[in-house]
């Protein structure tokens, strides 16, 4: 309340207006000055490789995902691309829905629960160290090396094979760390004494751990998830080695039939490519990739947002 | 069902936390439709006591106990003993209010269904009674459907009392249930704990004297670990037969 009427209060509005005078009139005044400008010049520098990513990929690409024209906007997502690669993204575009909803599948529920495991079922001690840090490794990784392993141990070692399996598993991997470690916090914000007043009631632990402590600490594991997801989504590199790549959609589980496209390995394939179509092509693809995870973020807020309203 | 006498009666009770030894031989009961406060200074066993009674102290992996701490007549530590039952005969109020994160008609329902109940109509007339006699009903019945967190202080822990009567316990515990109140919040769950005694038999730790003396009818007066005195909170507090009694009394310690 304070804070606000002071900052709404005429006296503070001249004292902005007249920051430069005020800042020769002493040393005080001059250091304020000094440091506002450096916090503003620390906030330009932060925020503007977004706008300068933004504006520089639909300054190429806005045509294709905005545009009107044959093969343009929604026909651009799709469509399969055709001879020389023109035509649309549709193989790239269902194929990251695809590896993406497989990798959550996997990879969400054996987090969430591994991680309830963990802070729920067993004592602080040497394994729940050893588990922290290496997931605090793994989530430090990069994302190659990842890939690097899912050939070496799912496409090789395991003879899965290039292909969908592969691809969606190796993302997986790269969820766990992530939405394990979000989750980890999540239940360790919710007080003991939630807990305590359901076994009080004769729940058991497993009820109590469902009904209430994974329900508090819900918005939090989706946020875990979201990130998880936003990160997994645009990697390139975990998928060269494990996916494959096609001009459709898969058709089957293994085999050269499971290959799949994504939206960053044609980014990435395209870009390559000297054509200029393939050019504005790779960069509405990056358009539409930031888009869908601007919507996954702003879904999931608002679902985060609703659970918590109607729970806290 | 074995005869008893009381439906809590503790002989022998030492506690351990680890290497830690809490209480120290505490021999007790708890009468029915009766308030016994239990007292004593801070970390001088009081919550560990209470949480003895519903085994909440099991959560702990260092604890341990002996000595007997009879339900019914029946030994609540003994093998075969469902712990689940016990809870469900004992509620439990906290010394900070802890509503669920949910609305206010499903803290209610959270227990009962827990145990079974399904039919609508049941578990409303249970949301019902539970908040009257939590002396919360008039306050929230326009809000069943809200967020519990919401409510005041004093109304959550009212909320936290209805919910442990909504499986209708015979014996309630508190654990200084109205330390973390405003004042008026506290007065108003004072006087609706006198009121439930006529239906139930509750143990109510408290740090406060005065408190213990307007509310309870006998008292444990507890000190480091050991069982004081155990009489008619009257008796205790007008003539201490012991000197720690009397020094926590005048305030000159706790
Ligand atoms: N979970 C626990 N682990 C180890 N020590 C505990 C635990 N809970 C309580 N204690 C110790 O037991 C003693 C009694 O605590 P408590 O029963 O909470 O006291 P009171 O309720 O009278 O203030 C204190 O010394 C406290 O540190
Ligand atoms: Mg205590």
């Amino acid at each position: 309340m304070t804070t606000q009427s002071i900052s709404e209060s005429p006296l503070r509005k001249i004292y902005g207006r007249l920051g430069l005078k005020d800042a020769v009139k002493s040393r005080r005044h001059l250091s304020d000055y000094l440091f506002k400008i450096i916090l503003g010049m620390a906030i330009i520098i932060i925020v503007s490789p977004f706008f300068f990513v933004l504006f520089q990929v639909a300054s190429i690409g806005f045509e294709q995902v905005f545009g009107t024209g044959p093969g343009q906007g929604i026909e651009f997502l799709f469509t399969f691309p055709g001879a020389g690669l023109e035509g649309g993204i549709r193989n790239a575009f269902v194929g990251t829905v695809e590896l993406i909803l497989l990798a959550s599948a996997v990879g969400i529920p054996l987090s969430v629960f591994g991680a309830v495991y963990i802070n729920e079922y067993t004592q602080p001690g040497k394994l729940r160290a050893i588990i922290e840090f290496t997931s605090d490794v793994l989530a430090g990784i990069p994302s190659i090396v990842f890939g690097a392993f899912g050939f070496a141990f799912l496409v090789d070692y395991l003879h899965i094979g290039m292909g969908i399996v592969a691809g969606s598993l190796t993302l997986a991997f790269m969820m766990i760390p992530t939405v394990l470690r979000t989750t980890q916090e999540a239940l360790r914000a919710v007080p003991m004494s939630l807990r305590e007043a359901s076994l009080a009631l004769g729940a058991t632990k497993w009820s109590t751990t469902w009904n209430v402590t994974l329900r508090s600490a819900f918005p939090g594991v989706i946020t875990g998830i979201l990130l998880a997801i936003g990160r997994v989504m645009g990697e390139t590199a975990p998928l060269i080695f494990t996916a494959g790549n096609s001009l459709s959609v898969p058709t089957e589980i293994t085999g050269p039939g499971s290959w799949v496209a994504s939206m960053p390995y044609t980014i990435w394939a395209y870009i390559s490519d000297p054509r200029q179509y393939l050019q504005e092509k790779a960069h509405g693809t990056a358009l539409a990739l930031m888009m869908m995870v601007l919507a996954i973020d702003v879904i999931a807020n608002l679902i985060s947002r609703k659970v918590t309203r109607r729970l806290v | 069902m074995s005869n008893f006498e009381h439906h809590i009666e503790v002989h022998n009770l030492s506690t351990w936390f680890g290497k830690k030894h809490i209480l120290k031989d505490i021999t007790c009961y708890f009468k029915d439709n009766t308030i016994t406060a239990i007292m004593g200074p801070s970390g001088c066993g009081k919550s560990t006591l209470l949480r003895s009674l519903n085994r909440l102290n099991d959560l702990v992996p260092s604890f341990r106990h002996t000595g007997i701490v009879l339900f019914r007549g029946e030994d609540i530590y003994g093998p075969g003993f469902s712990v689940y039952d016990l809870r469900t005969h004992i509620g439990m109020v906290f010394q900070k209010p802890n509503p669920f994160p949910m609305s206010v008609r499903d803290n209610i329902t959270y227990g009962p269904k827990l145990h079974g109940t399904k039919d609508e109509d049941e578990l409303e007339k249970i949301v019902e009674t539970s908040l009257k006699k939590a002396a919360l009903w008039d306050e929230v019945k326009d809000d069943l459907d809200h967020p519990a967190p919401n409510l005041s202080g004093g109304q959550q822990q009212r909320l936290c009392i209805a919910r442990a009567l909504s499986v209708d316990p015979p014996v309630l515990l508190m654990d200084e249930p109205v330390s973390a109140l405003d004042p008026i919040s506290a007065t108003k769950i004072e006087e609706l704990i006198v009121e439930l005694k006529n239906d139930y038999t509750i143990i109510l730790v408290t740090h406060n004297v005065q408190q213990a003396f307007r509310v309870s009818d006998q008292s444990a007066f507890l000190y480091l670990g050991e069982l004081v005195e155990f009489d008619e909170t009257k008796r205790i507090l007008e003539a201490p037969t012991d000197s720690r009694t009397e020094a926590f009394i005048t305030g000159r310690i706790g």
